[in-house]
């Protein structure tokens, strides 16, 4: 291997890593459900690849398959069950989120700057630590925020996808510093689980209120 | 530096050549996109010529400025253009204006474009004129960002200083950081230029006309200068895009055969980010115009993001 | 006779000069035509021997604190010293070159107060103010900077309440004079601090006090004067009372209330922070670059808002205002962390500013003022195709709305490039994410600059072109002939200082020197002079007359094309084609609110834009008869700050009428006990 591809895979790893921040940006203003999808489809892709890259620069055979997993699960499993689910039930468009899109951008902006800012003191993590980490916590954190800016459930589920998304993140970035395999595949079918019973609840949620608005859950109560 | 008045002529006769290719590239591809044979790319040109050669009617309503605008408009154009390096590093004039000159230039142009659509007093060139002011308005403070990034990595404003610091091996194409200003100044591009999915410039219907709104009332030369500035100002701009983000094959010398394999690259890049527009435009649909802050919003996040990497991502 | 006191002597001229333009308003008030022509005579006289003294000064870097007593004072303590010094000189340059223009203006604007007003009262105001804000420039001691600086507020009060039979003026005149008083409350404040370390009243001891200072009180002074000269500049959210005492004073005083008054402010702020508080914590800056962007920002989208032309011009003194500040913030942080060439360069980037601002401003109320005279409106939407009818004030009117755009190749973008220049270089200051802030700044700046060219397009765009909205603008005349030579003088400034910003920077060098020890004029510029470098090595440097000089030589093109192709083609005059409708009216035009709409719309957050339709219609609603717009925009400042702030304040003050007993011994004892407190206090 020639000396400069350790380079080349941090700048990839860098660049996919921002990339799929942007995604997650993107994600955040974008009202129609088929689009966003296809972004977190997108995401997923960029986490394999930089599994991928992981693999190939780090030598860890164990991480390919990790990244085979996210391929399979996250980049064709979930976005198909995802779209299955918005045919079956009808919605197509996110509707009055809590905040707008410009300003939906600025929070994110700010959460970014957090997410930089809490990841600054792990510098010492080298190439593939200190920035990718702080995507990491980004998405965790934009993520969470998306969770409470929107109303439809199936919006709901993506967000928790883009947390789990993070999550993963920072464990592939920090995979050759001792996080174990074992850690990620739980994680992994945790998510994967996660999304189907709640796949199944919007659905039922939808079939009982005729709506999929989480905030008409409050009428549950007695 | 000496101000070479050949590199001058020969860049003012290249930006004036090559603007009205481009943009009849675009349309051209954009016709072939959707199943139509669409004008050849020379169109342009004929059209030019023939503005030219027809009367004028100038409103009855319109006073001097009706009559200057065009002049503004074309001049500043081509001016921002001579300070951009097309295809050698120096640009023939980069110690009379930086980047911020080349904005300064570019805003003047669309101060008297939307005076000029003012002035004759018929609504649609007042409602392009509050359109395009808008949206130069939200696209502004991304460009300012993107350039700023671009600079701020640089260590300088001045475009050649930009470039020939982009050719240095240190500078990392594929930094985070160059990708999201790149994204935001494209976005900003499509603004700017008036594409979809901001502005239409193949429509006249009313009420999604900004940029041609502003030109109703023009005819004869001064629509063709309006015309050509306007198509000089995108050439600029996507100048100015392809040779920051891609600064590959520019020449460092200007020896015959440098400047030579130097335009035949520019020529490439130039296309393919055409191409990039065309594709944009024929897979997206015009945004609603209170819709298109929201575009530009995320622009501004990315340059944002863009220099927040610049030093977060050492 | 050396510089100095050729300097001296012109300044005692120029104050006698308003002196006696003052004296002479009132000895000929009744006599209106000898009151126009002697009392802004004197003023024009003053103002010319004004400027001399202060381009020496400035020039031969001379003066340093070169000082004499005005006339001997009878009471101890207070000394008329006036000081001669590059900073003061400087802004006095800027009242002095600004009240020529004004003066000349004045012999025909006051023609319009004929029978109307006396003439001679406003002779006398407008040479006082001019004298009270020379004094404010040029005092050398505290106390008689406190007079000259109240004599200023309450002659620009008088001359706010000039036309005192509307209420709008008078409520805007009382508005003036509370915020002024809140002002100068803080300023006395200060002064008392700086007093009680120095032990004298003396500018010279103030001298960099602020490092005998404890940490502590040296931020409280620092807080008092930004409230205190921030009020008077107007930087948001003590605005409120530019916005309504500006517009409604004689459009010659709000010319040189909005160009040079509020600017005391700025001079205070320089005078304070850089001279004599020392060296700043890095917050001080940081504060001043945030308020400045705030201001900036909520400056130009209020000023959108407006389709009343002085008020929208008043809205864009704060945007300004708020654009100086970013240079002297940036100035300020870059003095903390040592960088004296930036700092020198953000400093001569706000002060640039500061006079391009007071150019350009105190031209656009010049021609508003035109416009009102003439078409006797200030609300645009009953404006229009004035451009035919008053060519010259267009043209004047254009190069000022180019040079506030910050458009080059006029004044305006020279300093907004100088700011940008130095927030660009601020970011390699510091490793602390502070520095986001220039960046951020620069964005908010580019957002100013472009909204601004959005306001001054509908400005310029809406009262001048297209066909005429009302009957006044119909038959608008154009202006006069002193007016108009008023109009081109600041035209012709604002040129120079665009084309040759580098002849005028070499006057910046004793400023920086005595603020900031460098001296950089000479790194700003290269080639000669023709080129304005960003006084670094890689560059960055922008060449107006290069540039001019290349677009008028490339008109070439256009013209080597007209004779290819277009000798034949004919130019034919006739009715706008409008998409093929006919009988374009005016009511058919764009309006001022309907340009604005876009942005009221984007910023809605902002603005609350409340609007009422009401339509009569006979049989559909397709066929309206008669219809009432109304539309509203929220200022959130009156609705959410001061209007709590004043019910607050009246609730308070009815709890304490309670002490009004009416008895004259609880009088006696209230003063009694305020003796023994002080006593105790002084103890």
């Amino acid at each position: 291997m020639n000396p400069a591809s350790p380079e080349i895979g941090a700048q990839l790893i860098t660049l996919m890593a921002a990339l799929m921040l942007v995604m997650q940006l993107l994600l955040a203003v974008q009202p129609m459900l088929f689009t966003s999808v296809r972004l977190y489809a997108i995401q997923s892709f960029l986490l394999a690849g930089i599994a991928g890259v992981v693999a190939f620069f780090d030598n860890a055979s164990h991480v390919y398959i990790l990244a085979t997993l996210t391929f399979i699960g996250k980049v064709i499993f979930l976005p198909w069950l995802l779209n299955r689910q918005l045919r079956r039930i009808q919605i197509t468009q996110e509707v009055e989120p809590l905040l707008n899109a410009p300003a939906t951008m600025m929070v994110c902006g700010g959460l970014t700057l957090l997410g930089y800012l809490v990841a600054r003191p792990f510098t010492s993590l080298e190439r593939l630590g200190n920035n990718t980490l702080a995507i990491a916590i980004t998405l965790v954190l934009t993520g969470f925020f998306l969770m409470i800016n929107r109303r439809k459930a199936i919006s709901q589920v993506l967000a928790l996808l883009t947390v789990e998304n993070g999550v993963m993140l920072a464990a592939v970035a920090l995979t050759t510093y001792g996080m174990p395999l074992v850690v990620e595949f739980g994680i992994f079918f945790d998510v994967l689980v996660a999304v189907m019973i709640l796949g199944i609840l919007a659905y039922r949620i939808r079939e009982t209120f005729s709506s999929m608005d989480t905030s008409k859950l409050n009428q549950l109560k007695g | 530096m000496n101000i070479e008045p050949s590199n001058i002529l020969l860049q003012t006769i290249l930006l004036l050549l090559v603007a009205p290719l481009v943009s009849g590239c675009i349309r051209n591809w954009k016709a072939k996109l959707q199943n139509r044979r669409g004008a050849r790319i020379w169109q342009p040109y004929s059209d030019l010529i023939k503005f030219f050669r027809k009367d004028m009617v100038i409103p009855e309503h319109a006073s001097w400025v009706f009559s200057f605008a065009p002049y503004v408009v074309f001049l500043t154009a081509l001016v921002a253009g001579l300070l951009v390096p097309l295809v050698t590093t120096r640009a023939p004039l980069s110690l009379f204006g930086d980047v911020l000159a080349l904005v300064g230039l570019l805003a003047l142009g669309r101060f008297f474009l939307a005076l000029g659509g003012l002035d004759p007093g018929s609504s649609f060139g007042g409602m392009g004129s509050s359109r395009e002011m808008t949206i130069a308005a939200v696209a502004e403070p991304a460009m300012m960002l993107a350039i700023f990034t671009v600079a701020i990595t640089a260590g300088s404003t001045d475009l050649s200083h930009i470039i020939q610091a982009a050719q240095n091996p240190a500078w990392k194409a594929l930094n985070p950081t160059h990708v999201m200003a790149f994204a935001a100044l494209f976005i900003v591009l499509l603004a700017e230029t008036g594409r979809i999915p901001v502005d239409n410039p193949a429509t006249h219907l009313e009420l999604t006309m900004i940029h041609e709104a502003m030109l109703l009332e023009y005819s004869g030369r001064y629509l063709a200068l309006m015309e050509w500035g306007a198509s000089i100002k995108q050439l600029v701009l996507m100048t100015l895009l392809v040779n920051i983000f891609f600064p590959v094959g520019i020449a460092a010398a200007s020896t015959f055969a440098m400047l030579g394999i130097g335009v035949l690259i520019y020529a490439v890049k130039l296309l393919l980010l055409a191409a990039a527009v065309v594709v944009v435009e024929t897979v997206n649909a015009k945004l609603r115009l209170f819709r298109v802050p929201d575009l530009l919003s995320a622009a501004f996040v990315l340059g944002t993001l863009a220099l927040l990497s610049t030093f977060l991502f050492q | 006779m050396d510089d100095t006191s050729l300097a001296i002597l012109l300044l005692n001229l120029c104050l006698l000069c308003y002196a006696f333009g003052a004296a002479a308003g009132l000895l000929f008030s009744s006599h209106e035509k000898s009151a126009n022509l002697f009392s802004f005579g004197c003023a024009t006289l003053g103002s010319a021997c004004g400027i001399i003294a202060c381009v020496t000064v400035l020039a031969t870097g001379t003066a340093k604190n070169q000082s004499f007593q005005l006339f001997t004072s009878l009471v101890p303590y207070l000394e008329f010293t006036v000081r001669l010094d590059p900073l003061g000189a400087f802004f006095g340059l800027i009242v002095s070159f600004l009240g020529l223009a004004i003066s000349i203006y004045s012999f025909g604007y006051a023609r319009g107060f004929y029978g109307r007003k006396n003439v001679g009262i406003l002779g006398t105001f407008f040479n006082l103010l001019l004298l009270a804000t020379t004094l404010v420039f040029f005092a050398g001691n505290a106390f008689f900077f406190l007079i000259a600086w109240e004599i200023m507020a309450l002659t620009a009060y008088c001359l706010v309440s000039f036309e005192h039979e509307k209420a709008e003026t008078r409520d805007a005149g009382v508005l003036f004079f509370v915020m002024s008083h809140i002002g100068t409350g803080c300023l006395i404040f200060g002064f008392l601090l700086l007093f009680q370390t120095s032990g004298g009243y003396g500018f010279d001891g103030f001298h960099a006090l602020g490092n005998a200072m404890s940490p502590v009180k040296r931020d409280a002074t620092f807080l008092l004067f930004l409230a205190g000269f921030g009020v008077k500049a107007g930087i948001v959210p003590l605005h409120i009372w530019l916005p309504a005492a500006h517009p409604v004073a004689p459009s010659n005083v709000s010319s040189l209330m909005s160009g040079v008054i509020i600017k005391t402010g700025i001079y205070g702020m320089t005078r304070v922070v850089f001279d004599f508080l020392g060296a700043p914590p890095n917050w001080w800056g940081v504060t001043l670059l945030a308020i400045g962007t705030i201001s900036a920002v909520l400056g130009v989208l209020y000023a959108l808002m407006e389709h009343d032309l002085k008020r929208l011009l008043a809205y864009h003194s704060i945007e300004n205002i708020g654009i100086i500040l970013m240079g002297l913030g940036a100035s300020l942080m870059f003095l903390h962390s040592g960088h004296l060439l930036l700092a020198s360069l953000a400093l001569i980037a706000g002060l640039y500013h500061t006079i391009n601002h007071a150019i350009f401003k105190a031209l656009l109320f010049l021609g508003a003022g035109a416009i009102l005279h003439s078409a006797r409106t200030r609300n645009m939407e009953e404006m229009g195709g004035l451009a035919k009818r008053m060519r010259w004030t267009a043209l004047f009117f254009l190069a000022g709305a180019v040079a506030i755009s910050a458009l080059p190749p006029l004044n305006g973008f020279v300093s907004e490039w100088l700011t940008y220049q130095s927030l660009l270089q601020g970011f390699g200051t510091t490793t602390s994410l502070v520095r986001l802030m220039f960046p951020i700044s620069g964005a908010m700046l580019a957002l100013t600059g472009a909204l601004a060219a959005a306001c001054f397009v509908k400005a310029f765009g809406i009262t001048f072109l297209a066909q005429p909205r009302s009957a006044h603008a119909e038959h608008a005349h154009e202006a006069s002939f002193t007016m108009l030579l008023g109009q081109g003088i600041l035209t012709a400034a604002c040129v120079f200082l665009g084309l040759f910003p580098t002849v005028f920077l070499k006057l910046f060098d004793p400023l920086t020197q005595q603020l900031t020890g460098q001296q950089i004029s000479g790194q700003l510029s290269a080639a000669n002079g023709l080129v304005l470098s960003n006084a670094t090595t890689l560059g960055g440097s922008i060449s107006m007359p290069g540039l001019t000089l290349l677009g008028l030589s490339l008109l070439a093109v256009p013209f080597v094309l007209w004779l290819l192709f277009a000798t034949r083609a004919k130019i034919r005059r006739g009715p706008t084609w409008d998409c093929g409708l006919r009988g374009l009216t005016p009511q058919m035009e764009y309006t001022a609110t309907g340009f604005s709409k876009p942005i009221r719309m984007i910023f809605k957050a902002l603005f609350r834009p409340r609007r009422e339709v009401q339509r009569e219609y006979d049989f559909s609603s397709y066929f309206t008869t008669t219809m009432r717009f109304e539309s509203h925009v929220e200022e959130i400042f009156q609705t959410r700050i001061y209007r709590p702030l004043n019910r607050l304040a009246l609730r308070v003050s009815r709890r304490l009428r309670a002490l009004q007993a009416g008895s004259i011994q609880a009088y006696l004892i209230y003063i009694f006990i305020t003796l023994l407190l002080l006593l105790i206090f002084a103890l």
